[in-house]
């Protein structure tokens, strides 16, 4: 009986999840450029990664996104968390602000930041402009393309890290503070020496959490940039679907990719993993 | 200024929660809040403003922050002119079978992990955990590969049945249903009531509450979702409402301002949404860490 619960549930597993990634595996040993013919080439594709510099490129942006994000997201979070865990004034409506942007659909966020960021008309250039300074092409150089796109990931995902962190902060023993500011420690004192050590736990999930997701965009950044200005903001999820959807199309070469993503994603979900059971344990 | 010229209190930690003046410390936290609050709102704001101006005053230099004009055909035009009505009715196919699919499903194999022993439940219990190690990113290109094998491709059930059985909508109503008393379970099976009979009359009823979190974010990330339709929906028709504002967007026969339109009515839903599950969806997502 148990088996008749589980099957559906399994079998959608098995044949969308399990079946597809083994496939996967199998495919980055092969070239195809229609989903037909295969050719098996050995390492080729994972060589081509390590060679190639389209993919070095993708590396690079991926590496700088990823990296700025998880830093910008976690320190801004923790600040942000901390600030409105000590407010009172309203609390709850910077809360539900603060965390508006993650119910957005990913699609309408790069709209809107488009709209925002256009050099032209956009109205920060506006705000720039009458503050005496230029009108940057955000959009259309390479280098303020990747600003931009780690700009608009962290203002998008920072109410949900702040949330999570907020949890953390609940549970701390308010009497430790107490007892701390009756023996005359600052708040600052307080916030440094016994509120970061506490929430240490939290915050490691919240790095590894960003690191996934960071490693996993695509989606705002499709109606952001496009992945361009000439490249600039392609990252590798973006190179995968690509692979598969753009000419030229190799299948070998965009499932190694993601096998390499798999890896990557893989040890980061398996720390968390690690981290989230020794945190409950404390 | 009145407020802080005030006797400041002692800045210690009770402080906060009682009722005192405002202190120094208090201002600046709920002025840097405001700033932090705008930073997230005003764009939005704009957006939305954005979509009641016509293309003239979309691109017109300096720009305006009040369209002159409110051109609220945008809107009307949407639905005439475009096809903004299939867009939704696709989300909303795809959204609600979809997430009924997944309550059904997820909750049943949640009641066997519960309340049953059998060989090599843990096995699998591990088994479907493990599916989040593996996102949808990491194998887009075999995962289509297959969905395409099977003529999945261009059909409402390609975008709604590969992602509906959910690990972590398993893992959330598993764990509230450890809760129910066995004994509940048992002696409805005495006064002989099927194992269907009991799972739909006794148990679903019991895990409601985590059943609705289920919902809520199934409903959230179905809505939302872009790069699973975007894979499946290649036919106009079928577009879901991300996948049409993505693709319309900068595409000459769609203009600019309609895309706006559309992209305002499609956010309504979730917002309405945000508005009466917050407490519900914050929770879900501190207890759970997952988006």
């Amino acid at each position: 009986m148990p088996y008749v619960f589980i099957l559906p549930n399994m079998a959608i597993f098995g044949t969308f999840i399990i079946y597809p990634a083994l496939r996967g595996f199998w495919i980055s040993f092969q070239e195809s450029s229609d989903g037909r013919n295969f050719k098996y080439v050995g390492t080729a594709n994972f060589k081509a990664i390590l060679t190639d510099p389209t993919i070095a490129s993708v590396a690079r942006n991926t590496a700088t996104y990823v990296i700025s994000y998880v830093i910008i997201s976690t320190v801004l979070a923790l600040t942000l968390s901390i600030i409105v865990n000590q407010q009172t004034f309203l609390k709850g409506m910077y809360r539900a602000i603060l965390f508006l942007p993650v119910m957005l659909s990913p699609v309408v966020v790069g709209l809107i930041w488009n709209q925002v960021l256009d050099r032209k008309v956009g109205p920060l250039n506006q705000l720039l402009q009458a503050l005496g300074g230029g009108s940057p092409g955000w959009l259309v150089e390479p280098k303020l393309g990747m600003i931009a796109v780690i700009f608009v990931g962290v203002w998008v995902h920072i109410g949900f890290y702040s949330i999570i962190l907020l949890a953390g902060l609940q549970g701390i023993d308010k009497s430790v503070l107490e007892a701390a500011a009756m023996d005359g420690a600052t708040r600052w004192q307080s916030t440094r020496l016994i509120i970061l050590p506490l929430l240490k736990p939290t915050t490691l999930i919240i790095v590894i959490l960003s690191t996934i997701h960071g490693f996993q965009s695509f989606d705002f950044i499709y109606t952001l940039t496009g992945g361009g200005p000439l490249g600039a903001t392609t990252l590798i999820v973006q190179y995968i679907y690509d692979r598969a959807f753009q000419t030229p199309i190799q299948y070998g070469l965009g499932s190694a990719a993601g096998v390499i993503l798999f890896l990557i994603i893989f040890a980061f979900t398996a720390l968390n993993f690690l981290v989230g059971r020794k945190k409950e344990a404390v | 200024m009145k407020i802080a010229q005030r006797k400041p209190s002692a800045s210690t930690w009770t402080s906060i929660s009682g009722k005192k003046a405002p202190t120094t410390a208090n201002i600046m936290r709920t002025v840097l809040l405001t700033v932090i609050s705008l930073i997230i709102i005003a764009p939005v704001v704009w957006f939305v403003l954005s979509s009641f101006k016509d293309l003239t005053e979309l691109s017109a230099r300096p720009p305006q922050i009040l369209p002159k004009v409110w051109a609220t055909s945008n809107y009307t035009q949407a639905f005439k002119t475009y096809n903004y009505m299939r867009y939704f009715m696709n989300s909303v196919i795809v959204t609600s079978v979809a997430t009924a699919l997944t309550l059904l499903i997820n909750s049943m194999a949640a009641y066997a992990f519960a309340k049953y022993n059998f060989r090599g439940r843990d096995g699998f219990f591990v088994l479907t955990l493990a599916m989040i190690m593996i996102p949808l990113q990491v194998i887009l290109i075999p995962i289509y590969l297959v969905v395409s094998s099977m003529g999945l491709v261009n059909t409402y059930w390609g975008m709604i049945i590969p992602a509906a059985a959910t690990p972590t909508g398993v893992f959330i109503i598993r764990q509230y249903m450890l809760s129910i008393p066995d004994e509940l379970i048992e002696s409805a099976r005495i006064d002989g009531a099927g194992e269907f009979r009991i799972f739909a009359r006794i148990v679903l009823p019991l895990a409601r509450p985590a059943l609705a979190v289920v919902a809520i974010f199934s409903i959230l990330w179905r809505w939302n979702d872009f790069i699973w339709p975007l894979l499946i929906a290649q036919d106009e028709k079928l577009y879901t409402l991300p996948v049409a504002l993505a693709l319309l967007n900068g595409q000459l026969f769609v203009p600019e301002n309609i895309v706006l339109a559309m992209s305002v009515m499609s956010i309504i839903p979730v917002l309405f949404m945000f508005v009466f599950m917050q407490r519900q969806i914050i929770q879900g997502i501190a207890q759970t860490g997952l988006k």
